[in-house]
Parts: C-alpha cells; sequence; structure tokens
C-alpha cells in the first residue's frame, strides 16, 4: 500500500530525514518510535502533505500513486488520512460542517452519493457514540476549547467516519489520560483488517499495549535503525532509547 | 475643494429649507440654524482633519448628488422589487423611505402603535406630536458634528421615528428600510429611538439599493435608552457598490440598560460609520459590533466612540472585516473613561484578514482613562488566513479554494453570529459567503 524509498528531507536547509526505507502493506499495523527529534513527526507531515519540507530524495508510493505528487486533499480523498499531534483550532467552523464537508468531498471524489443532512446525523451520531464523545461536541467549533483528550478524541471521531486506508498517527497518545487513551484504541482497532493499513508515530511504548503493532521501528538521527516486532517496543521501554545513543552505527535487522 | 462641494449642498438646503417639516417649531427650526451655521463654519473634512486623515471624502464632493424633489411611485412593481432585497422569512414592521422620502404605500399600514411600539416618519411626529421628541432630538449628536452631519441637522427631510412605550416588547423587530433609486440621489433620512424604561426591543436600520444608479445617503440616528432599556439595533449595509453612505448613530443609555449595536457592511463603494455610545447611568452595558468585507476599491471606515460617564458599567467591541483587492478599510476606537467613572470595564477588538497584497486597514485605538479603578484592553490584528488551519481542512479533504473560502467565513461570522434575528443573520451570511466566493 505504502513504499518510502530513501526518503531523504530538510527543514529550512537542516537534514531531518536521512534515507528512510519502509513498506506497508495492507492490513498491517508498523509502528514508528524514536526519540524527540528524531524526525517522526516530519516523516508523518510529509506523507500527509504538509508545507515546510523540502524533500532532497528518494519518494512515496501509494496504492501506485507518487504521492508526494500530490495535494494534500488528493491524499486525504485518495484515502490517507493523518491523525494530527496538534489538532487545529477552527473558531467559526462548527465540528460538524467539517466533518459533512469533509466525508462528502471524499465521497465525491470515490464517485458516491453524498450524504443529505438526515442521513449524516444518523451516521456521525453513531460515531460519536463509539469513541464516546459527547454529541455537543459536534456543534462546537472545530476543537476550540476542547481538551487535550478531546481534541485526540475528536481525531479519532474523523478516522471512524472517514474509514480511510492508511491512516497515520502522530504521537496520538501524548496528553492522553489512561482512559481516553484506551478509547481512542478502542476506535483505532475498530478500523484495522483488511485492505487498511496503519502507521502509528509514537514516543512511549504505553499506546502499543492497546494498538498492537505488526511490526516496530525505531527511528533516530533520521534513518531507521532497528526494526522488528512487538517486542522490540517493550525492549525500547525496559532499555530507554539510550542504547541507540551507545550504538549509534547500529543497522536495520528486520523482523525478528 | 469641499468648498464648492459645501456651496452645493446649501443650495439645494435653500430649494427644500421652505418645505422642511416642524417649521413652525422654534426649538427645531433653532437647531436647523445651529447645524447650518456649523456646516458654513467647518465645510466637508478632509484629510487634514485628525478623524478622517485615511479617509478621503472625494467620492462625497466630487459629484453633484442632489435632492430627490417628489418620491418614486410606488407602485405594485416596486414593492416587489424591493421585497426581493428583504432577507427571506424576516417578519418586521417597516417603514420605507425611498431617496430620504417616505414612501407610505410600501410601508407597512394599520396602527402607529402595537405592541407598546409606536412607528412613525419623522415629519408626522413633528407635526402631530412633537412634544414627544423635543428633548431628545438632535440632543445626542455632537455638539460639534463634522460638516456632514451638521448638514443632516440642518436639513433632513424625514426619517423614522420609535417610540417604544415603558416596560414594551414588541414582538416583531422595528425595520428601517431605506432605498436608494434615482440617479445620483442625495438622502439624508434622520432617525429616533426613544426607548423608555424596562422596553426590549430589536430595531433594523437598511440600506439597499434600487438598480446600478450612484446615490449619497447622509444619515443620522438618534438613540436614548432609558433606565433597564434593553434595545438590540442593527445597522446593515448592502447597497450597491455604486453607494456612498455617511453614517451616524449616538446613542445615550441610563442606568442598567443594555445596548447591542451590530453592523454590517457588506456592500457600498464609500461607508463611513461614525458610532458614538455614552454609558451614561451606572450598570449600564453595551455591545458594539460590527463587520465588513470589502473588495475592489470599496473604502469602509469605522469610527466608534463609548464615553463611560457613570461608574460599573461595561463595554464590549468587536469589529472584524475582510478586505481583498485594492479595498481600504480604517478603524478608529476610542474609549473614554470620565473621572469617577470607577469600575469601568471596557473591551475593544479589530481584526483583519487581508487576502490582497493591495488591501489596507489603518486601524488606530485610543484610550483616555481618567479614572484609576478600572479594566480596560484593546488589540488590533491584520493578517492572513491561518496557514496551519488551512492545511488541517485540506489534510481531510476539503479543496483549497473552499477551505481559504470557509476561513475567511468563519472568521467575519463570528461576529455575524451574534445577530438574534434569525432571518437576518441567516440572510446575512448567504450575502456575505457570495461576497468572499467570487
Amino acid at each position: 500500500m505504502l513504499t518510502i524509498k530513501n526518503l531523504r528531507a530538510s527543514v529550512d536547509g537542516k537534514a531531518i530525514l536521512n534515507g528512510i526505507d519502509l513498506a506497508l502493506k495492507e492490513g498491517e499495523v508498523h509502528a514508528v518510535m524514536g526519540p524527540n527529534g528524531s524526525g517522526k513527526s516530519t516523516l508523518a507531515g510529509i506523507l500527509a502533505g504538509r508545507d515546510g519540507y523540502e524533500v532532497t530524495a528518494g519518494g512515496v508510493q501509494y496504492r501506485g500513486m507518487d504521492l508526494l505528487e500530490m495535494e494534500p486533499e488528493e491524499r486525504a480523498r485518495e484515502g490517507l488520512f493523518l491523525a494530527f499531534q496538534y489538532p487545529v483550532e477552527i473558531p467559526g467552523v462548527t465540528n460538524l460542517y467539517l466533518l459533512k464537508a469533509s466525508l462528502n468531498a471524499i465521497r465525491k471524489h470515490r464517485g458516491e452519493e453524498e450524504l443529505n443532512a438526515v442521513e449524516f446525523l444518523k451516521l456521525i451520531k453513531e460515531k460519536a457514540a463509539m469513541v464516546e464523545m459527547d454529541e455537543a461536541f459536534l456543534y462546537r467549533p472545530v476543537n476550540e476549547g476542547f481538551s487535550g483528550g478531546e481534541k485526540k478524541r475528536n481525531e479519532i471521531l474523523q478516522m471512524a467516519l472517514l474509514q480511510p486506508a492508511l491512516s497515520i498517527l502522530d504521537e496520538t497518545d501524548s496528553g492522553l489520560d489512561i482512559d481516553a487513551l484506551k478509547v481512542v484504541a478502542g476506535g483505532v482497532n475498530a478500523l484495522r483488517g483488511e485492505g487498511r493499513a496503519m502507521l502509528v508515530v509514537t514516543h512511549y511504548q504505553r499506546l502499543l499495549d492497546y494498538i498492537v503493532p505488526d511490526f516496530v521501528h525505531v527511528l533516530h538521527d533520521g534513518r531507521i535503525v532497528r526494526s522488528g516486532d512487538k517486542s522490540l517496543a517493550l525492549e525500547l521501554e525496559r532499555e530507554g532509547y539510550g542504547w541507540i545513543e551507545r550504538e549509534p552505527e547500529a543497522t536495520s535487522t528486520g523482523a525478528a | 475643494m469641499t468648498a464648492g462641494a459645501v456651496e452645493h449642498y446649501l443650495a439645494q438646503h435653500r430649494k427644500i429649507a421652505g418645505a422642511l417639516p416642524g417649521r413652525g417649531l422654534g426649538w427645531l427650526q433653532e437647531r436647523r440654524r445651529a447645524g447650518l451655521a456649523r456646516l458654513k463654519e467647518v465645510g466637508f473634512p478632509t484629510q487634514r482633519d485628525e478623524d478622517w486623515k485615511y479617509t478621503s471624502t472625494r467620492p462625497l464632493t466630487a459629484k453633484p448628488f442632489r435632492d430627490v424633489g417628489a418620491p418614486a411611485a410606488a407602485d405594485e412593481t416596486l414593492a416587489k422589487k424591493i421585497r426581493a432585497l428583504s432577507p427571506e422569512g424576516l417578519r418586521s414592521r417597516q417603514l420605507v423611505f425611498i431617496d430620504g422620502l417616505f414612501a407610505p404605500q410600501l410601508s407597512d399600514a394599520g396602527a402607529d402603535t402595537k405592541g407598546g411600539a409606536t412607528l412613525m416618519p419623522l415629519a408626522r411626529v413633528l407635526e402631530e406630536r412633537p412634544e414627544s421628541v423635543e428633548h431628545a432630538f438632535g440632543a445626542l449628536a455632537p455638539r460639534k458634528p463634522h460638516g456632514f452631519t451638521a448638514l443632516n441637522c440642518a436639513g433632513a427631510r424625514d426619517g423614522a421615528v420609535v417610540l417604544l412605550e415603558k416596560d414594551a416588547a414588541p414582538e416583531e423587530p422595528l425595520e428601517l428600510l431605506f432605498v436608494t433609486s434615482a440617479e445620483d440621489a442625495f438622502a439624508q433620512p434622520r432617525n429616533l429611538i426613544l426607548a423608555a424604561p424596562g422596553c426590549k426591543a430589536s430595531v433594523i436600520e437598511r440600506h439597499v439599493s434600487l438598480g446600478e444608479h450612484a446615490s449619497f445617503t447622509n444619515s443620522a440616528s438618534e438613540i436614548l435608552l432609558g433606565e433597564s432599556a434593553n434595545v438590540d439595533y442593527h445597522l446593515v449595509q448592502t447597497q450597491r457598490d455604486s453607494a456612498r453612505h455617511v453614517c451616524g448613530i449616538w446613542a445615550r443609555q441610563e442606568r442598567g440598560s443594555r445596548l447591542r449595536c451590530i453592523s454590517a457592511t457588506l456592500g457600498g463603494a464609500f461607508v463611513r460609520n461614525d458610532l458614538g455610545v455614552e454609558l451614561a447611568g451606572e450598570d449600564a452595558h453595551c455591545d458594539m459590533l460590527g463587520f465588513y468585507a470589502a473588495t475592489g476599491a470599496q473604502h469602509v471606515d469605522n469610527h466608534t466612540a463609548v464615553l463611560h460617564s457613570a461608574p460599573h458599567c461595561g463595554s464590549r467591541e468587536v469589529y472584524k472585516g475582510v478586505l481583498d483587492g485594492r479595498a481600504r478599510a480604517v478603524f478608529h476606537g476610542r474609549i473614554t473613561v470620565a473621572p469617577g467613572a470607577q469600575k469601568t470595564a471596557a473591551e475593544q477588538s479589530n481584526q483583519n484578514l487581508l487576502l490582497s497584497r493591495h488591501a489596507e486597514i489603518d486601524c488606530k485605538p485610543q484610550l483616555e482613562i481618567y479614572a484609576d479603578d478600572v479594566r480596560c484592553s484593546h488589540g488590533a490584528t491584520a493578517g492572513q488566513l491561518d496557514e496551519a488551519a488551512l492545511f488541517y481542512l485540506r489534510s481531510r479533504g476539503i479543496g483549497e479554494a473552499r477551505a481559504r473560502e470557509l476561513l475567511t467565513f468563519a472568521f467575519v461570522n463570528e461576529v455575524a453570529g451574534e445577530i438574534q434575528i434569525a432571518a437576518l443573520k441567516g440572510a446575512l451570511e448567504s450575502l456575505l459567503a457570495r461576497r468572499l466566493a467570487r
């Protein structure tokens, strides 16, 4: 579904990604872990089409398309979804409006009928119940005045509604208490399955107790320095990221 | 430059002076003479005047607008055209003026008084019951007005009077509709709203154009709020982009009263709004809200002044605007806290979105505080759309153009959203969306 080859990128002339290779197949959940500044969020941002990065080498194929050539809205319409680390507040646009505009833009792109107000409301209420979100949040401006946890829950609500083929979760666990974390993980797990893939970017292993990955990759200094199965995450939890600093030349070992 | 224009309007004035209503009223004639004297003394403002520094009056003075002798024939066709310019579903009691002259056939017939609210043309009030307006007429406008207001004081031919009885609470909004129609028409409405203690009402002052003709409306309105009166006043400017409008609104609030003034400027080539509010009694509160969307070569100038002269009063001012093309806007917000007006809480904010490199906003907050126990704040911004918000919307599948439109709309609509009359709010929101989409 997603193939990243030798991806190199810089911000303001400073190299952040130094050759990433990664392949996600349908049905797989991959976790990318790494210390602060390792390039995790840059990777997520580039995949979603955020401005401000310069890709200096390599490329990304997504379902047979050159992902980096696509506008952010095209990527979304083709089934790519980024759950933001810092969801943006948009005063004056209600959550409900955004959700409906978004779903209908994607449906239209797929050649499906747009949902009318009644159909949409029924669907979104089901999804809100699933992520245990009070319906009142639907009528509030997007993320405005939401707590950190509510914002993350809102991201998962959008994800549950849009049913993306490829979900990228950028530090979705940060700032969540354990109950919110379980709800968020529940929403993500409900989407797992045939035809979908996920890239879970996180600093801590904690989230991976609830979203159990098929593969774990460790990012350091803009490179994947180790890959393995879920036990690698546990090892990181025990050892911390310190060993990476001590073994700067460590190489990718593939799934154990 | 302006001397010629002053001469022109003085000549116009001489033509109609003999036909002004209420000429037998000494107090009225006295006030008219004072207006005329003031105009002769100061002329029309120029950019040398501090309050007009960023606003050239050339669009008003370069062309001789003329007083329309007789009102346009009000037939069914005209009525239809005017209805088409009204917000869908708005149920209001309406007085209609065409080129400054009262149009009885187009106005709501029937009893003048309903639900404790009397709605009458000024000319009739001055003939039939001048005593009801004598204390307030001309008393709230500035003592030393600029030349345009002075001209209105000297020679307004008609306007609307709203008399709200004690504790009156009319269900329907009271609407004063000003239509410009004839080529190069000059209209001078003069309005007066007297809100007796305890009343609660919504008033809409709406300006529209029929057709593409250029016009100049020089309006002045005064609002007097008695104790605990509660008035929502809507100033709605949706004229064509050939219209010029100088608009003054002055209010005085007694103890415990509440005024919400919402101004929407979504039309007109040149619009200058002067809004002045005096909080004269304790515990009075006013909201001064405004939004504007200008493009092309439009010019929108909002001059606001709130005077806290009594303690424990609050004022909240929020103006938001979007400027595209070569449009230019001016915001001047003055907050004056008089000695002794302790525990004043005043806030002011003016935020602008500039969508083009050639658009311009000149913003000037001015705080004059002569009391020591007060909370006053002000802020002004001029900027572009939030790129993070834009990316967020696009990452959800919404196209860039639509995302920009949506964010721009949302920015201004924060103020429009405060309108309580659903039909008016809906109509202004769609008009705003249409203006931003083109």
